[in-house]
Order: structure tokens, then sequence, then C-alpha cells
């Protein structure tokens, strides 16, 4: 019997708890488990060293943009079981995970290649926005290259 | 005809605007996506620095700024979308 697959993305302020990103997508029927963090991390950038992220989001649109990317992942990849996303809004310090992906899949190979396009796609789609600050207290909005209409897009 | 729909600023926007949202009233429709975003450089002409890098969203969909007609209904919600930078 084919258990209801599941898509889920939480948008939340508070720290994120990666056992509990993985527990969602558990599955009898999965023997792999794809995982993905991004994490804050303590940049330089013109002497400038960052001290934090501020993520802000265009919530109900991100949930229907991450739904048209599961059913992209899942039509190139059948076997993939259960896709849960969890993302920080709000001030992230450096260190802390800004986003915890899982992936669930019978077998390895599938559940690896759906993760890599997951993350490319979500960089590239999810409306959401972040901002580093540095320890100077001047901040700046950063720029996904995967974003087609960034300034850094790469082709 | 026209139509009553909300803009949502984001991110850079919302800084260059100075508003998370606002209410615009009586917005031709049909409306190029250029025509509706020179719409909103006349009413916050500091948007002009993300000239070439945004888009907007109507509905919820993406469109990008060019010919392309949008047609817009009472109530529907149009988002000022800056590079994104998720993830």
């Amino acid at each position: 019997m084919v258990e209801p697959r599941r898509d889920v993305l939480k948008l939340c302020h508070d720290w994120l708890s990666v056992q509990e990103v993985v527990d969602a997508v558990s599955s009898a029927s999965c023997g792999a488990t794809s995982l993905f963090i991004g994490t804050t991390r303590e940049d330089v950038l013109n002497g400038r060293k960052v001290i934090g992220l501020e993520y802000e989001a265009y919530e109900p649109m991100a949930q229907s943009e991450f739904r048209k990317l599961c059913d992209v992942i899942r039509e190139r990849w059948p076997s993939v079981t259960h896709v849960c996303v969890h993302h920080r809004l709000g001030w992230v310090k450096v260190g802390e995970a800004s986003v915890v992906m899982a992936i669930s899949s019978p077998h390895r190979h599938d559940g690896q290649q759906a993760m890599q396009q997951a993350v490319e796609q979500l960089k590239a789609r999810l409306p959401v926005w972040k901002k580093e600050v540095y320890d100077s207290q001047e901040a700046s909005w950063k720029e996904n290259a995967e974003c087609p209409w960034a300034s850094n897009h790469k082709q | 005809m026209t139509a009553q729909v909300t803009v949502l600023y984001f991110a850079k926007s919302a800084e260059l605007s100075g508003l998370k949202e606002e209410e615009l009233v009586a917005v031709p429709t049909p409306i190029s996506s250029q025509d509706l975003w020179s719409l909103l450089l006349q009413r916050h002409p500091r948007l002009c620095v993300l000239q070439h890098q945004v888009v907007l969203a109507v509905r919820q969909q993406y469109v990008a700024i060019g010919d392309e007609l949008v047609a817009l209904g009472d109530g529907d919600e149009v988002a000022v979308v800056p590079p994104l930078s998720g993830g």
C-alpha cells in the first residue's frame, strides 16, 4: 500500500531542529534520508564581518512555490516519498542553521539527486530574502546566483 | 476597466518605498507589467535602484517586467520581488 506523500514547508522564527525535520520524512518504506543544512557563515566582506542574517518571506507565495518545487521533484524522481523544509525567518546568528531540508526515498540515489535539485530550485524560486548584517552595523540584501533576475545570475 | 489592488513591498523594495504594503485604486486593466512597474516608479521613484533586477508577482505568480499583459481584479495582490536569497 502506498502511503500518502507529504510535502511540508515550515517558516518559523525559532531555532531549527534537524531531528524534527528528519523525523517528519521518516517512513518504513524508505531506506534513505537525504539532508541539507544551510548555516549562516561568518563571512568577511571588505573588512566587515558578518554577524548574522535577517530573513523575510512572502509567506503564502512561499507555500505555493514550494508545492510547485515538490511537483517538479516528484515528476523527475517518482520514488521520492516525503519532503520537509524548515526555514528560519527573522534574525539568524552566525553559526545557526537558516534552513534544514530532508527528503526520504527507498534508495539513496534518487533522494540525493532530488536534494541537489531541491536546493537549487529553492534558491531560484522561493520568495524569501536575506540581509547580511555586519559588525560595522551596515547591512546589504543578498542575491542568489540561482535567481534568474539577480545581477549575479549564472546562466 | 480599472481594479483596486494591494501592492506588497519586500526586502530592498520595502526600504526604498518606505512601505510594506499599500492600496492602489483605479489601476487600468489589463495592463502590461512594464506599465504597472512604471506606475509604481512614479509613486516611489527610489524603486528605480531595482531596475532590471526586479520582477512582480501577481496573484502569487511571477511576472517579468515587459510587454506581457496582466489582468487585474479587485482585491488582487501584486508584489514587488527583488532578487531572491532564500536558503
